[in-house]
C-alpha cells in the first residue's frame, strides 16, 4: 500500500539540496524567492552553492550528509533537489531511510533524481514528486503552468492534465500507479536495488541529449527485461536534443518508441509535457492515475 | 523454417533461459573445434553497415592463413546505419549458425544492432555443433548471451574493419593483434604483452573469462543475455564515454552484483571523452574503478591490451585463464 506524504501548508519549510551536480547560488535565488512568495520557508543545504570545484556539489559524504539531514529534519516538509546532473547512484545505497519511513515527506526532482524516486518507491512504497527543479524557476514567467503544477502538487490539489493528441498515440484507458522518469536512469537501475516493477503500472519516460541508437538500445533493454509485458499504459515525454550518428539512424525517438512497444496493446500517449525542456508537468510517482487516450482527447488524472 | 516453428523455438529457448535467474549453465566451458587449413569462416554483419570493399583486406588475409571464406548477404547491405534490416541480419546470422560447412563466423564490424536480433536467433543447431563466433564492441551481446545460456566459448577480437588495408606497410602491433585471431582459431596460445600499472592490485586468479564492452554489458542487465560473473575473471573496455558515465557504469556493475565474487578484474582500453569545461569530474579511470572495489581482494589489471584501439588482442570468452599480477610483472594465459 502506497504512502503519500503530507501535503504542504503555508509556512511549511522546504529543504533545498544538491545531491548530484554542482549549482551556483545565483542560479537558485529565483527558486528560493518564488517558494517564499508561495508562502513557504526555505532551508538551504550546505551542498547548494557549495565551494566544490569539480562536477559534484560536494564529496559523496557531503552530499549524503546534506540529503540525509534534510530527510531527517523534523522541520522540513519537503526536499527539493535543486538540480540533477550525475551523482545519486553513488550515494543511494548509503541513505538511511528509517526516520523518513516513519515521517515521509515529499522528495522532489527529476533527471538524475530518478534514481532516488525509483529507489524510494520500489523499496518503501512512498510516493515522490517528479517535477521541475531550481533551474526552472529562472523562467521569466513565474506563473507558468509547469511551475504552477509543482505548486498544486505540493499543496495537494488534484491534478488533471489535458494533452494534445498525437499521430502515434494508441487509444485506450489505463488505471494504475504512476512510475517513471529519465529513460537512461531507469535502464541504469535495472537489476539493482532501485529497479522498479512495472506490472499494472503507468510508465512515463523522457530523456535529453541521447543518441537515437542509444534510445533504441534502452527501449530494447526495457523490453528484454520484461518492463512492458504487463504494463498498463505508457506516457512518452520529451526526448529533447537527441543526437544522431554520421550514418543516420533513420527513425525519430518517437518512431523508435512506437516500434518498440508495437507488439503490446496498452494505451500509449506521445508528446506528454514531461521533459528536460520548459515543458515539465509535476507527476506524483506511486500515486494512482487514470490515463485516457482518445482520438481527440488525452487526459491524465489523479 | 516457417515463422510458426521459428516462434515456438524461441519460446522453448526463453523457457530454458528464464530472465533474471542470475544463474548460468553449469559445467565445464564448451570450446568449439579449432580450425584446420581448408576450413571455412563465414562473414556477416549483425550490427552496422559495411561496404563489400571494406572487408576485402580481411578476406585476403584470412585466405592467406589457409581458410576459405563465405561472405554473407548482409555484407554490402544497408538499412540506414544497419547492415540490412533486422530480418535480413537475423536471416544471414541464422544461416551461418546453421551452416555445417562453417567452422567460424566473423562479425564484419560492430556499431549497434545485435540486441535487436539476439532473441530471434535459434541456437539449437549451433549448440549441437558449436563454432567460433568472432567480434567485439556491440558483439559483446553475443558473447554474453552464449556464455550465460549455452556455456560456449567465443572470440573477442578485432573484426573485418580493423584489418590493415596494406599488410606490407602495417605496423607490428597491428599484425600481432590480427595474428592473435588466427592463433586462437588454430588453438595456439597467445602471449599478451602486459605492462604493470602502478594502479594494479596484485594476486593470482584462475577462472572463466567473461566480459567485453562496458556500455553493452550494462544494457544487458535484467535481460536473458545478462552477464553472469560470479567466480569468473571479468574484462571490460569502452570508448567515447565521459568519466561520469564510466563511473555510473561501474556503479551499475557493482549494484547489479557483478563485482562481488569475481576472481579477477581486467580493465582494458577506455578512450575517455574529455570533460566539458566547468564539469571536471575530478577522478581518473583508475580511481573510478578502484573506488568500486573496496572490500574486494581479487587482483586487478589495468591497461590490458583489449579495446577500441590498435593493441586489441584476441581473447576467448568462456575459456579458463590464469592471471598473475605482481608489482614488476604480469602474465595472463589460457589454462589448457
Amino acid at each position: 500500500m502506497i504512502t503519500t506524504p503530507q501535503y504542504l501548508k503555508p509556512g511549511d519549510t522546504i529543504g533545498l539540496v544538491c545531491p548530484a551536480g554542482y549549482m551556483a547560488i545565483d542560479k537558485v535565488q529565483a527558486c528560493i524567492s518564488t517558494l517564499q512568495q508561495w508562502g513557504y520557508q526555505v532551508k538551504t543545504g550546505n551542498t547548494v552553492g557549495s565551494a566544490s570545484e569539480n562536477y559534484f556539489s560536494g564529496t559523496d559524504d557531503e552530499r549524503l550528509a546534506d540529503l540525509q539531514q534534510m530527510m531527517d529534519d523534523d522541520d522540513v516538509r519537503a526536499v527539493l533537489c535543486a538540480r540533477g546532473g550525475y551523482g545519486l547512484t553513488r550515494i543511494v545505497d548509503r541513505i538511511e531511510f528509517k526516520k523518513f519511513r516513519e515521517q515521509p515527506k515529499w522528495i522532489i526532482g527529476f533527471s538524475d533524481v530518478t534514481v532516488l524516486l525509483s529507489h524510494i518507491y520500489s523499496n518503501y512504497d512512498i510516493s515522490t514528486l517528479h517535477a521541475p527543479m531550481a533551474g526552472a524557476f529562472n523562467d521569466p514567467d513565474k506563473e507558468n503552468k509547469f511551475l504552477l503544477s509543482l505548486r498544486k502538487a505540493i499543496e495537494g490539489r488534484r491534478t488533471s492534465y489535458h494533452v494534445d493528441p498525437h499521430l502515434f498515440n494508441r487509444k485506450g484507458e489505463a488505471v494504475g500507479e504512476l512510475i517513471g522518469g529519465n529513460l537512461a536512469l531507469l535502464a541504469h537501475c535495472i537489476g539493482t536495488d532501485s529497479d522498479v516493477k512495472t506490472k499494472g503500472k503507468i510508465l512515463f519516460i523522457e530523456d535529453v541529449g541521447e543518441f537515437l541508437y542509444n534510445i533504441d538500445r534502452m527501449m530494447y533493454q526495457l523490453k528484454r527485461a520484461d518492463k512492458f509485458k504487463k504494463l498498463a499504459g505508457l506516457i512518452v515525454g520529451g526526448f529533447t536534443d537527441s543526437k544522431d550518428t554520421d550514418r543516420p539512424f533513420g527513425q525519430s525517438a518517437e518512431e523508435i518508441i512506437r516500434d518498440a512497444v508495437s507488439e503490446y496493446d496498452f494505451p500509449v500517449c506521445f508528446g506528454f509535457p514531461v521533459s528536460h525542456g520548459r515543458e515539465n508537468l509535476a507527476l506524483k510517482i506511486g500515486v494512482g492515475y487514470k490515463l485516457k487516450v482518445g482520438k481527440n482527447k488525452v487526459v491524465l488524472s489523479e | 523454417m516457417n515463422r510458426k516453428n521459428f516462434l515456438s523455438s524461441i519460446v522453448g529457448l526463453s523457457a530454458f533461459t528464464s530472465v533474471k535467474t542470475n544463474e548460468e549453465v553449469p559445467g565445464i566451458p564448451i570450446i568449439p573445434r579449432y580450425l584446420k587449413t581448408g576450413d571455412t569462416i563465414g562473414i556477416t554483419s549483425p550490427a552496422g553497415h559495411i561496404k563489400v570493399e571494406d572487408i576485402e583486406p580481411s578476406v585476403e588475409q584470412m585466405k592467406s592463413w589457409g581458410f576459405r571464406i563465405k561472405i554473407g548477404n548482409t555484407i554490402g547491405k544497408r538499412n540506414f546505419a544497419f547492415g540490412g534490416t533486422d530480418d535480413e541480419r537475423v536471416k544471414d546470422m541464422q544461416m551461418m549458425l546453421d551452416d555445417p560447412s562453417l567452422s567460424a563466423i566473423m562479425c564484419a564490424r560492430g556499431g549497434y544492432g545485435v540486441i535487436r536480433i539476439i532473441d530471434r536467433l535459434d541456437f539449437r543447431k549451433f549448440q549441437m555443433k558449436p563454432k567460433w563466433i568472432i567480434g567485439f564492441s556491440d558483439v559483446t551481446v553475443l558473447h554474453s548471451h552464449l556464455n550465460k545460456n549455452l556455456g560456449i566459448a567465443s572470440i573477442h577480437s578485432k573484426m573485418c574493419n580493423s584489418f590493415p588495408d596494406d599488410w606490407s606497410i602495417a605496423d607490428e602491433m597491428q599484425k600481432q593483434t590480427i595474428y592473435s585471431i588466427r592463433d586462437l582459431l588454430a588453438g595456439v596460445p597467445v602471449k599478451y604483452p602486459l605492462i604493470p600499472s602502478p594502479y594494479n592490485k596484485t594476486g593470482v586468479a584462475e577462472g572463466v573469462l567473461v566480459g567485453g564492452n562496458l556500455k553493452t554489458i550494462e544494457s544487458l542487465s535484467g535481460t536473458a543475455s545478462d552477464l553472469y560473473t560470479k567466480g569468473k575473471i571479468l574484462f571490460v573496455e569502452d570508448t567515447g564515454e565521459y568519466l561520469y558515465s564510466i563511473d555510473r557504469m561501474f556503479w551499475n556493475l557493482r549494484r547489479t552484483g557483478k563485482l562481488i565474487g569475481l576472481k579477477g578484474l581486467i580493465v582494458g582500453g577506455f578512450k575517455v571523452k574529455p570533460d566539458d569545461p566547468g564539469e571536471e569530474f575530478g577522478m581518473n579511470l583508475q580511481t573510478i574503478v578502484l573506488d568500486k572495489l573496496k572490500n574486494y581482494k581479487y587482483p586487478v589489471c589495468f591497461d590490458f591490451p583489449v579495446g577500441h584501439q590498435k593493441n586489441n588482442f584476441a581473447l576467448k570468452c568462456g575459456a579458463r585463464y590464469r592471471m598473475k599480477i605482481a608489482p614488476q610483472s604480469c602474465t595472463f594465459e589460457e589454462i589448457i
